[in-house]
């Protein structure tokens, strides 16, 4: 089977004393900045994808995939441990997490959702591996045109989801399209938005726009917020429990809860701008629906603690496939990895699979790796993320300015970029305060110059024409996935938030 | 504050627009789509939206929740980190780093004068080991070794 073999030949490369140390080293710093309130899956990706420069591609692209994941895996503890979630994808693993804990059973829960993030991103992972080949030959027929429609499906999901401040979101998707625009235009030669300066010439480079949004933003809005004010005295300790490890009962009253949701949670981090937050709130909606006893969720029920865990571990493995198959991020997180690759001259989409199959399959099977090593290192290094969380924020966050500044500075050598950085954490803060996006701000400058360059081409070809979108049966097909998504996703983030928001008003 | 932010994002459309508008010409000269299409599309649009933000704003009558107090320690921060990026020009990585911290922690991390003062050398010997050691990276030349 040539999925099987290529899954071998990728093992093989992955399974390399470097590359492993490189995804140990990834996944433990994933795990770190995870845990690390308010950063998540793209800060940490942000601030780290620095540390990789030097790398082999390879061995860069396995840390990554680590610290992507292994971010997800972190920002749980905290969750169960201060009631505080490590990020938005993490928030439903509150509403019973964090009562377990109370309840004498942080362990158990500690335990517990370690094995459904082993469960639901190994699931992901084969699903990638099944999938990801016929996405790729299916995406192989696409052009232009349809490339233009995919960036245009995953921005409008993107603000669909974002819900009552979708103006905001637009707001915010129009500075990362102007941003995007900076530079040398490519057909005619012309600069944009240069006024002069050589260092603008090239374009405003994305690392320290992310950066500054995701690290430095979310560091000065948890100022505001007080973050660094209250102590640690709200975490709740499990070492005194008389029960580190899951009863069977934990374990097999569960075992359906992760296998439905790592399928939903797959499904739903496929979607172009649905991601983790969405499909763990879905899963927790789901699973209370079905369950025989809904009663006790948010009590301390542990299927509502595994569902959206797994879910949202298998949703990173899903917004995979169209980073990999098509090149189109549906994510900031998988903006800042599709960064990563066009850094390296890699072009993620259809035929990324055909001509670098030794970095997409080392990918893969480096996923697989990784997900076994996280279950690892989340249950036996539980102490040690535990003294992460007591260390003060007000020390925790100069330390993280230090890290994202010499990480931004050490990219190029440039302290322009660094100004930059500095510049959009100011910005990020206020985007951040005031209800904008900085997710779509950062999809939009990575997919805006695809986009119109798609756009470009596209009319190119059709001499002007816009009948060329429905003239071709793959454009009519992305626009009406397009308008089931836009139509449909805003119903499915309301059935998910309904049961967040009764969880929180205790009904 | 809110107001005047979006106040703020308004001027930036509207001088994107206009240059746009003024230096980006609509068209090619082969007839293609040229360097302005796209960033008046974009200008336009953001001008639009941040208008209809604006006036929602506007029409809201409730007043804005916002504590003075929680201002104070994030603008010491930023001004912090911004005094940071002139120390890296003027004194390099190392240097600056240990004087950024040693500003910030005693500023944040009051009274306690020996963790802070610990830090303020660990964590940057740390770091340059890591970047500059480990990783090989370029970390921030010191502007005075310009000069020698």
């Amino acid at each position: 089977m040539d999925i099987f073999s290529d899954l071998m030949m990728g093992l093989s490369l992955a399974i390399t004393p470097i590359n492993l140390l490189y995804l140990l080293a990834g996944a433990m710093l994933g795990m770190i900045v995870g845990v690390i309130p308010g950063f998540g899956p793209s800060a940490g990706l942000a601030i780290l994808l620095p540390v990789t420069f030097g790398m082999d591609p390879v061995g860069a692209i396995m840390m990554l995939a680590a610290i992507y994941y292994g971010a997800m895996y972190g920002g749980t503890i905290t969750s169960i441990l201060l009631n505080t979630p490590g990020e938005s994808a993490t928030v439903a693993s509150t509403f019973d997490g964090f009562p377990l804990a109370k309840n004498g059973r942080a362990g158990p829960a500690l335990v517990m959702q370690a094995v459904a993030s082993f469960v639901g991103g190994t699931v992901g992972v084969i699903m990638i591996t099944l999938l990801a080949p016929m996405f790729a030959q299916v995406s192989r027929s696409f052009g232009p045109p349809e490339y233009f429609l995919l960036a245009v499906m995953g921005m409008l999901t993107l603000i669909v989801m974002i819900g009552q401040q979708w103006k905001l979101g637009i707001i915010s998707a129009m500075i990362g399209f102007a941003l995007g625009t900076v530079g040398v235009d490519l057909e005619t030669g012309q600069g944009r938005y240069t006024f002069g300066s050589a260092e603008l010439i090239g374009g405003i480079y994305f690392i320290p726009i992310a950066i500054g949004l995701f690290g430095l933003g979310e560091l000065f809005y948890a100022f505001h917020q007080g973050t660094h004010k209250t102590g640690t005295g709200g975490i709740v300790e499990y070492d005194k429990e008389e029960r580190f490890w899951p009863t069977k009962h934990d374990f097999m009253s569960t075992r359906m809860t992760m296998a439905r949701n790592s399928v939903l949670g797959f499904i739903v981090g496929v979607i172009p701008g649905a991601g983790a937050t969405i499909a763990s709130l879905m899963a927790y909606s789901t699973e209370r629906s079905l369950s025989k006893h809904p009663e006790r969720f948010g009590k301390g029920e542990m299927a509502g603690l595994v569902a959206p865990e797994t879910a949202n571990n298998a949703a990173s493995s899903g917004a995979m496939i169209p980073l990999l198959t098509l090149g189109i991020p549906g994510s900031a997180s998988t903006a800042v990895l599709l960064a990563a690759f066009l850094m390296w001259g890699l072009r993620p989409g259809p035929l990324f699979m055909e001509q670098n199959p030794e970095l997409a399959w080392g990918l893969i099977a480096s996923m697989y790796l990784g997900n076994m090593v996280l279950l690892i290192i989340s249950i036996f290094a539980i102490p040690l993320f535990v003294q992460m969380i007591k260390v003060p924020y007000r020390i925790l966050g100069p330390c993280v300015i230090v890290i994202c500044t010499l990480g931004t500075f050490s990219v190029h050598a440039s302290f322009i970029e660094t100004y930059l950085m500095f510049a959009a954490g100011i910005v990020g803060f206020f985007m951040r305060l005031y209800g904008f996006s900085p997710a779509a701000l950062v999809l939009a400058l990575v997919l805006g110059p695809l986009a119109e360059e798609a756009l470009r081409q596209t009319l190119t070809i059709s001499r002007g024409s816009f009948s060329i979108f429905i003239e071709r049966q793959a454009s009519l097909w992305i626009i009406g996935v397009t308008l089931l998504l836009v139509v449909g996703l805003p119903l499915l983030n309301r059935f998910g938030k309904s049961a967040g928001d009764a969880e929180k008003v205790g009904s | 504050m809110r107001l005047a932010f979006m106040f703020v994002v308004l001027a930036g459309a509207v001088f994107y627009s206009y240059v746009a508008f003024v230096d980006l010409s609509f068209l090619s000269r082969t007839g293609r789509l040229g360097p302005g299409f796209f960033p008046r599309l974009v200008g336009v649009s953001a001008v639009v939206m941040t208008i209809w933000v604006i006036v929602d704003l506007l029409r809201d009558q409730r007043p804005e929740e916002d504590d003075a107090s929680s201002w104070g320690d994030v603008v010491k921060l930023m001004v912090l980190a911004l005094a940071y990026a002139v120390l890296l020009r003027l004194f390099g990585g190392f240097i600056a780093t240990v004087i950024y911290l040693a500003m910030t922690l005693t500023v944040m991390n009051r009274d306690k004068y020996l963790q802070n003062a610990i830090l303020s050398l660990t964590f940057p010997a740390g770091v340059y080991l890591l970047f500059d050691k480990l990783l090989n990276a370029n970390m921030p030349p010191a502007l005075f070794s310009f000069l020698n």
